[in-house]
């Protein structure tokens, strides 16, 4: 989305997708055997997130959960064994702002308000930037709709079990999520049709009428269900209208509210609009003028989704600076790192590296960014995120510091199985043997995907 | 518990160097009077040329290193300033070798872009030094984190998209900055460059790959044409006007005659050998570029002999292959004896993270030493600057950065940058900013 040459590629990309997408019938799945029922870990260095480095520790999992971790576990005798020595574990990586894997379809960019958009349904399973980010110890993702609409469609949350089935890679029970945006993108996409919004002014307004056109429609199924509660068989059902369902689910906060936006003032503006109406926003993504003004979001709760150095694509990046993510913690923000690419999913580590230099943030505080708060993010940081007991099997082991330059992930586990090994010989992956697509989509926000 | 916010320019900015404290206003040079002499005292030397001298001494004069060694037995003027460098790694500024520095600020911006002339495809004669923007915001960025030269390259929306510059990112104005203009040609031989037709108007010629390459032949012929016109002597009864110069195929001779290199970009196999069989035909001085997916013709590629600009090693490996095909090609083309640099150009196209697409390289097999000096030496060569740049050495140019560790780690913080033996203030818009909010986070 920098590079003018990159762009072009992207198109160029775009042509050989066609030729590269294989009949599903074809795609070979691997049986899917059961891994072992306990896995340990040792004699590694166990960055756990929540409660410290372990040098010389062991990592036991369970069933697909952490049963423990630390000098040593109480594993039975039959585990197996994985000697680490020399190694660092981690967590697996969260990406809790994604594109991938959706192929040309991220956004519907025909209405600036299309909240019934289910991102489940441009889901491919065997999209190779999945592939790619698993390779580089990413776990779960938030796959997003774009940017192009105020609010956009509902996002899918996965665990990368690359080589499994659409079904078998969701993240299972996980909060559901709605996209958001303002700024240049909508302004964009709608104000070269000469349509609303061309303007910020033209941003919210659409938005403010959106959730008037959703309170109209709560009333009216109020009215009906007062009827029916009163007895009245002559009462008549409202239409059910996806659109407004999904904008009333907002409003009864059944959703989170995960908002593109850069600029200082529109964060200011998105909360006041968020009180205005009665919900609350999860995240601000991107986000790269927070150091501006996190004091004053920090009280609100709402984190933010941010790029560890990407500034100057456009004018509402022009203020960004590498120190944003670290003045916005140290304001009390909740701060992720998130790719937003199919390019920097692959090293987050080396993004959140960038926080110790940028800041002085510790090694921890740094993974966290990349981990527990990016679950956070999408309400998962229950499940997985840290090194705790009873939390999912989702374990990265490294080369080295995952934080430095030079670490490469050499195993990658999801609910305690293994689904990349790099000293595999080929794609180093365990469970998928069949034919990768190809997006011809660089998978950021900016790009239009088939709404233009 | 809160943790402290560390200012990694304020810190050292004047701490060491009394006389050049004066200096740290702002971005440009406006420095009237500046240091004599330096001396980068105690720090761990990395010089590229001769190793690694712990404990080393680095001494600059009137804008050279005129002194490296190790402290022991490198003696310290008595009225040199002294930059303490202990704990810290001194190494010579790096050089990006392809970026648009000074061609374009804000991306989605189309009046703020230089980056190419697309209204034809044969454009040798757009010189990007013409359009080179020294005041830009990003040279003050990408030098804070040590990068101290660049080429600047028009985009590569031609299949000859014009002539690039070379700079260094600190002087006084465009004449300072500028090393070099003209100082190779960009050529690309990739599918992007074809005129298919898209959101800006419908197809014209050409639109495929042996049309992009006829072209660029017919080019390179019209200029030998040409020259030799120009050549023949005048008839004797030649009355009227001189001939005229055709500034577009007087700009493609010094690379017709080999004085010059041709940047040549391609990225597939199949387009790398159609690019070097049109590059042979009319004996061009190649320097390769990207290569990002012909990982199966490495041993061509080393049969050529030319120095090749790798990558972005960030570019995607095609859906059948491993995902590490493009992050070894650097140690994979070094292996097989091939100079390499790295530019930044890709992925986030961002100059200051430069160093870590080389620190990337190592982790998948390139020796360290050959990563560094693929963003310093090996670049300075290939675009006829190895003289002065490029290594700690006595009678280069006094580009020289001290920083809190390893270059090419994403943890390092850079102390220090000296351009031209210069102390530069350690300023950018970013860290303006940075220091205008810093208060808030220390609200309880």
């Amino acid at each position: 989305m920098f590079a003018i040459a990159s762009a072009q590629r992207g198109c160029m990309k775009l042509f050989a997708a066609a030729a590269l997408v294989t009949p599903l019938g074809l795609l070979a799945q691997a049986p899917e055997s059961a891994p072992p029922t306990d896995i340990v870990i040792k004699n590694a260095t166990v960055m756990t997130v929540t409660h410290g480095t372990i040098e010389h520790g062991s990592v036991w999992l369970h069933n697909g959960k952490i049963a423990g971790a630390g000098a040593s576990v109480d594993a039975p005798a039959g585990a197996t064994v994985v000697d680490a020595t020399g190694k660092y574990v981690t967590p697996g990586i969260i990406d809790p702002h994604s594109h991938s894997a959706l192929g040309n379809d991220v956004n519907e960019a025909t209405s600036p308000v299309t909240p019934s958009m289910m991102m489940i349904d441009a889901f491919d399973n065997s999209d190779k930037a999945l592939y790619q980010a698993l390779a580089g110890g990413v776990t779960t993702e938030l796959l997003l709709h774009g940017s192009a609409n105020m609010i956009g469609g509902q996002a899918v949350v996965i665990k990368n079990k690359f080589g499994f089935s659409r079904d078998a890679m969701l993240f299972p029970n996980a909060p559901r999520s709605i996209k958001f945006a303002s700024g240049e993108n909508p302004k964009r996409v709608y104000g070269r049709r000469n349509e609303l919004p061309s303007t910020r002014m033209g941003n919210f307004e659409v938005m403010r009428q959106a959730f008037e056109d959703a309170k109209a429609y709560m009333a009216t199924w109020d009215a009906y269900n007062a009827k029916i509660a009163k007895g009245d068989k002559e009462a008549v059902a409202p239409k059910k209208d996806l659109k407004l369902e999904a904008l009333a689910d907002v409003l009864r906060g059944k959703l989170y509210v995960q908002i593109h936006c850069y600029r200082a003032d529109e964060f200011l503006t998105e909360e006041a609009i968020a009180k205005e109406y009665g919900y609350k926003v999860r995240a601000f993504h991107h986000a790269l003028e927070m150091y501006k003004v996190g004091d004053k979001i920090a009280p609100t709760g709402t984190g933010i989704a941010t790029f560890a150095d990407w500034w100057g694509f456009k004018d509402e990046a022009w203020d960004a600076i590498p120190w944003n993510a670290v003045m916005s913690m140290r304001e009390g923000v909740r701060v992720a790192l998130k790719s937003d690419s199919n390019d920097y999913v692959r090293r987050l580590n080396q993004e959140a590296g960038k926080m110790v230099h940028y800041g002085g943030a510790t090694e921890e505080e740094a993974l966290q960014m990349i981990t527990l708060n990016a679950a956070w993010i999408i309400g998962v940081d229950d499940r997985v995120g840290s090194i705790d007991t009873g939390k999912d099997g989702d374990i990265v082991v490294w080369n080295t510091d995952p934080l430095s330059t030079y670490a490469r992930v050499e195993k990658v586990y999801i609910d305690g199985d293994l689904f990349f090994d790099s000293s595999l010989s080929g794609l180093g992956t365990t469970h998928f043997h069949g034919v990768m697509h190809q997006a011809g989509f660089e998978g950021a926000d900016d790009e239009d995907g088939d709404g233009q | 518990m809160r943790q402290g916010f560390m200012f990694a320019g304020l810190l050292f900015s004047c701490l060491p160097l009394a006389g050049t404290c004066a200096a740290q206003v702002g971005p440009n040079d406006t420095v009237l009077s500046p240091a004599k002499t330096i001396a980068i005292v105690g720090g761990k030397l990395l010089t590229v040329t001769h190793g690694t001298i712990e404990n080393g001494v680095v001494v600059m004069s009137a804008g050279k290193i005129v002194a490296v060694g190790p402290a022991a037995s490198t003696k310290v003027p008595g009225d040199a300033q002294v930059f303490d460098a202990k704990g810290m790694t001194v190494y010579p500024g790096l050089f990006d070798a392809e970026t648009h520095l000074g061609l374009t600020e804000v991306g989605s911006d189309q009046n703020s872009n230089d980056l190419a002339e697309p209204s034809d495809e044969i454009m040798p004669h757009m010189h990007v030094a013409d359009a080179f923007h020294a005041e830009t915001v990003r040279i003050p960025v990408a030098r804070l984190n040590g990068i101290t030269n660049a080429i600047v390259a028009p985009a590569s929306q031609d299949s000859i998209a014009g002539q690039d510059a070379s700079i260094q990112l600190y002087g006084r104005d465009r004449d300072a900055m500028l090393l070099g203009r003209d100082v190779a040609l960009a050529m690309n031989f990739e599918g992007s460059v074809r005129r298919k037709a898209n959101y800006d108007g419908p197809a014209k010629f050409p639109t495929t790959r042996m049309g992009l390459a006829t072209q660029i032949r017919q080019a390179f012929l019209d200029a030998q044409a040409y020259e030799a016109e120009m050549q023949a002597p005048a008839k004797p009864d030649h009355k009227g006007p001189e001939r005229k110069r055709d500034l577009k195929l007087e700009a493609l001779l010094p690379y017709l005659k080999g004085e010059k290199p041709v940047v040549l970009s391609a990225y597939e196999s199949y387009e790398v050998e159609v690019a070097m069989g049109i590059a042979k035909e009319f004996h061009l001085k190649v320097i390769l570029n990207h290569v990002t997916h012909a990982q199966d013709i490495l041993d061509e590629i080393a049969s050529y002999h030319v120095p090749v600009i790798v990558g972005p090693i960030y570019d995607a490996p095609s859906p059948d292959e491993r995902y590490d095909a493009v992050y070894s090609m650097p140690a994979e083309l070094q292996k097989r004896g091939v100079k390499i640099a790295f530019s930044s150009l890709g992925g986030s196209g961002d100059v200051r993270n430069l160093p870590y697409a080389a620190g990337y390289a190592v982790a998948y097999g390139l020796p360290y030493d050959e990563a560094l000096k693929a963003i310093t030496l090996n670049p300075a060569e290939m675009f006829g600057l190895g003289d002065s740049l490029g290594s700690l050495d006595v009678g280069k140019t006094a580009n020289v950065v001290v920083a809190s560790g390893d270059p090419l780690d994403v943890r390092t913080s850079v102390k220090q940058v000296f351009i031209d033996g210069q102390a530069i203030p350690m300023v950018s818009r970013q860290t303006q900013l940075r220091d205008q909010y810093m208060p808030l986070t220390k609200k309880n």
